[in-house]
């Protein structure tokens, strides 16, 4: 048990946090709230030459080999200052897919140029249907076609939820390719050119009030069969696991807007001042900097035990549930604790951050898996726990005597149990 | 970061499971202790255990212990909270064994460590009055020098236990102060001084607590621990140190496994329990929380190994997250019960052994050791460096308060 970031973690945090708040303030991310691109492209070519875009591909495919655990600490810091980019897109969700199951020549033409900065991808999974079932994230959701023509496969449906689509220049999409077995048997992940004729994108107005998410029309769209990312009709638990690794760094990215405002409540409390002192003297005011605190350490651990785990290839799947169930509470949670600090400025959109965060929070909260979902992983999990260890010494056959009728040890409690009414 | 345990540290853990597993009665529950027969096993598990070193893992070897580090307490804490184990003497072990660790004489250790880690004895922590509980600075009991002797006179109330006390650990009042703070003395009372008395004061869920009277109680010099009028200073520092609890978390797992088998045994309208949304919510959500509990008091157990004790900007979540868990689990436990969550144990149709009904009384005592207020007024003002009422305005209201009185 050791809780401590190692000397490699504390200089990669540092620089995160500096270089965020030197490059990603508030400006820059409303600014990059109207853009179609939903990110400003100097500074997505700086996180490229920090190496956090390839910050854990091995170094063959131009990354540095950093793993899961670093990366969540990252993602702290990403969540933190907002920073608007593509990154679980095209870095975690799409990029390890490919790391993961992709052929030699996919990941070493794709792998290197996301490394630099110079590919954008999203990942194309949930549909309209299945969202609404609560299917999102489950491999039952994935009913959009592929069908065989040639030596091409033509996909035909919608894709709802797409994030980061517009910016995208490849879309990995998920599609069935086989039906009538376990639904996590047919599903077929494509490499598509987002330019490809016969798609379509609508902008979809949200919480955030950004344009990072859209609607995918793919009209009989013609792709390749060599653009299979790993086996037809395996693709499944190529997803699951990204969207493992994906919620438990979101989680982290929750975590640390979650902390920022946090911080911001406390400083708020420390320096407004209302009844000729600082507001932060009153214990409700207290109550909320404290669960705000409570939400963000809880969490974080949650967060970090699953990315160690994640990291050492142990088996993690409670904990990962556990770990985004808790995220989506908890940074919500904390959210609305600033904003009862906060009060009125915390409300103002025009100036002030907390809006920011708060209204991602949100959109973080319902991506990846929303509580009901991981709630249920967790639960899953959980059922298959053996019933406690009995021990094994000899019966002695003095438990079970209700208290009223055990004979009492010590005499002032014999005493006083025999004379109850006089005593008491 | 590194989440899991070395070889060696298994190794205990296995080492101490055994232990356990072999030496509880396979008919055990978890009754408040009371009758002669089970104080009598409890007593004499606990000198087992002491004998092994298992009592205080923790302490150096001199003392009685195994001089193992914090993660190696941690693991024994998670143990004795897995096999459901409250030593009768915990006081001992967890307060007052530290405390003269901290600020006892060389002839206090040698006195009274050996017969604590060994399990001999029991202690109680007499702290309280009616008239000062959080604000435990406020003590009224008094000491006052006569000649070579301490004379103890005061009250105090809500002093766990119901196992025949060997000594007590009275802090009262030595000076009359401002702030009243300083002008505590920590005691070591032998329980069967004259001029002790004691009544019974039952709570809730068959828990024991007791009124302590002191009527003219003598003591010597040698009774005092740490230094005249810093007694409240060192019970904080004591609270500080060696202060980990990895035993909650592993009691309620086990619990929730205990539930989540009767869940899958239990039908209700036709479908086991465990199939039913609202009860996987529920289920789902103590996991959680009891992780968040766990990873909480394993954190501190690490900081303390790293550091010793906690300073000025560390904290520690696990009385909070233990508190919250205690304010929602026995309830959601209850209601996956349904009617039945009311039957207590030994009723015809109690489930579980009653253990949950007996759970939910006894979680309503979560404010011993510090209530979740007091716990939340040192993480604004300690942690989060919220801004305190001062110390000035307390002294000014009290000082009115005292002209008032005269
Ligand atoms: C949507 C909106 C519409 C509004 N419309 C109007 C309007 O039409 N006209 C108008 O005049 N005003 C309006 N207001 C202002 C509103 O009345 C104030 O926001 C409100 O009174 C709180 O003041 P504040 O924002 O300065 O927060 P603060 O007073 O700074 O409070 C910050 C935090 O400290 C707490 N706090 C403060 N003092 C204490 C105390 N003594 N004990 C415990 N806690 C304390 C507060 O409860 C809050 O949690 C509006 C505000 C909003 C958000
Ligand atoms: C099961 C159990 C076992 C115990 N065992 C022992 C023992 O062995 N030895 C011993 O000495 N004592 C023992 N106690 C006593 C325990 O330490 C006290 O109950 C505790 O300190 C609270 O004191 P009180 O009950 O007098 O509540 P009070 O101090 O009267 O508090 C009442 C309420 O007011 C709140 N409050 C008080 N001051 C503030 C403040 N400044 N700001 C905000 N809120 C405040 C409290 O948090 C609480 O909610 C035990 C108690 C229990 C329940």
């Amino acid at each position: 048990m050791n809780f401590e970031l190692s000397e490699e973690q504390k200089m990669l945090k540092k620089a995160a946090r500096e270089f965020l708040e030197n490059e990603c303030p508030e400006s820059v991310v409303r600014k990059a709230e109207d853009s179609d691109l939903g990110y400003p492209p100097e500074l997505w070519k700086k996180a490229a030459d920090l190496g956090w875009l390839g910050l854990i591909y091995p170094e063959k495919y131009g990354g540095i080999g950093m793993n899961i655990l670093d990366m969540a600490i990252l993602y702290e810091e990403m969540g933190r200052a907002l920073f608007p980019s593509p990154h679980l897109s095209t870095v975690v969700l799409c990029g390890l897919a490919i790391l993961e199951a992709g052929n030699e020549e996919q990941k070493a033409s794709l792998l290197p140029r996301i490394a630099r900065g110079e590919l954008v991808m999203a990942l194309a999974l949930t549909e309209p249907e299945a969202t609404w079932d609560g299917k999102g994230w489950l491999p039952q959701g994935v009913t959009m076609p592929a069908t065989p023509e040639g030596n091409n496969y033509i996909i035909n449906g919608v894709k709802l939820f797409v994030h980061d689509a517009l910016a995208a220049d490849y879309l990995l999409v998920a599609t069935r390719t086989r039906k009538n077995r376990r639904a996590a048997d047919g599903v077929t992940l494509f490499l598509v050119d987002a330019k490809s004729p016969g798609i379509s994108y609508t902008v979809l107005r949200t919480t955030a009030g950004d344009k990072k998410q859209c609607e995918v029309v793919f009209d009989r769209v013609k792709v390749p069969a060599k653009n299979i990312v790993g086996k037809l009709h395996g693709g499944w638990p190529t997803l699951e696991r990204v969207i493992n690794i994906g919620a438990v760094l979101l989680s982290a990215q929750m975590v640390g807007s979650a902390e920022k405002a946090m911080e911001m409540a406390v400083e708020h409390a420390k320096t407004r001042v209302q009844f000729d002192m600082p507001i932060g003297i009153h214990n409700w005011v207290q109550e909320y900097c404290i669960m705000a605190f409570a939400d963000v350490q809880g969490t974080r651990n949650l967060v970090y035990e699953a990315a160690w785990m994640l990291s050492e290839g142990i088996p993690c799947d409670l904990e990962v549930a556990m770990t985004k169930a808790r995220a989506n509470e908890a940074c919500t949670d904390a959210h609305w604790q600033a904003h009862q600090v906060l009060a009125g400025v915390g409300f103002t959109t025009q100036d002030g951050v907390l809006p920011l965060h708060t209204k991602r929070g949100k959109v973080w909260q319902l991506y990846l898996g929303e509580t009901d979902h991981w709630m249920e992983k967790v639960a899953q999990q959980i059922e298959k726990w053996p019933p406690p260890e009995k021990p094994k010494g000899k019966p002695l056959g003095i438990f079970n005597v209700p208290e009223d009728l055990q004979a009492p040890h010590w005499d002032v409690w014999a005493n006083q149990i025999k004379n109850k009414g006089k005593l008491w | 970061m590194e989440f899991g345990f070395t070889k060696e540290q298994e190794k205990l853990r296995k080492e101490l499971h055994d232990f356990y597993a072999n030496e509880l009665p396979e008919d055990i529950s978890g009754v408040p202790a009371l009758s002669k027969e089970l104080q009598d096993f409890w007593m004499g598990l606990q000198r087992k255990a002491g004998k092994k070193g298992y009592l205080a893992p923790g302490w150096p070897k001199e003392w009685g212990g195994l001089g193992l580090g914090h993660i190696e307490v941690g693991i024994a804490n998670e143990e004795e909270g897995y096999w459901g184990i409250a030593w009768p003497d915990g006081i001992g072990l967890h307060i007052v064994g530290p405390g003269l660790h901290l600020f006892g004489t060389e002839e206090q250790k040698k006195r009274f460590l050996p017969e604590i880690s060994s399990g001999e004895k029991v202690w109680y922590e007499c702290f309280t009055e009616p008239e000062a509980g959080t604000d435990e600075a406020n003590q009224q009991t008094r000491a006052v020098k006569q000649g070579d002797k301490w004379v103890i006179n005061g009250q105090k109330i809500y002093i766990t236990g119901g196992y025949k006390p060997d000594w007590l650990y009275v802090e009262a009042r030595t000076a009359d102060t401002i702030p009243k703070h300083r002008g505590l003395t920590l005691f070591c009372v032998k329980a069967d001084t004259p001029g002790v008395t004691v009544t019974a004061l039952p709570c809730m869920g068959g828990y024991r607590a007791n009124i302590f009277y002191f009527d003219n109680v003598e003591v010597g010099d040698d009774a005092i621990v740490g230094q005249i009028n810093q007694g409240f200073y060192h019970v904080m520092a004591t609270f500080e140190f060696e202060r980990s609890n990895t035993a909650g978390a592993a009691r309620a797992k086990r619990e929730l496994q205990e539930l989540i088998q009767f869940c899958r045994e239990t039908k209700r309208n036709g479908k086991p329990l465990i199939k039913d949304p609202m009860v996987r919510r529920a289920l789902a959500k103590m996991a959680i929380d009891i992780e968040v509990l766990r990873l909480a008091a394993w954190r501190t157990a690490w900081r303390f190994g790293e550091r010793k004790r906690l300073g000025p900007l560390d904290f520690d979540l696990t009385g909070l997250f233990s508190r919250l868990n205690a304010m929602s689990h026995p309830n959601l436990k209850m209601d996956i019960l349904g009617t039945y969550g009311q039957l207590r144990m030994g009723s015809k149709y109690a489930k579980l052994d009653g253990s949950i009904e007996r759970g939910w009384q006894v979680t309503r005592s979560y404010h011993y050791a510090g209530t979740m207020e007091a716990i939340k007024i040192v993480l604004a003002g300690r942690v989060l460096g919220l801004p305190r009422i001062p110390a000035k305005l307390n002294t000014t209201i009290m000082k009115a308060l005292q002209e008032k009185e005269k």
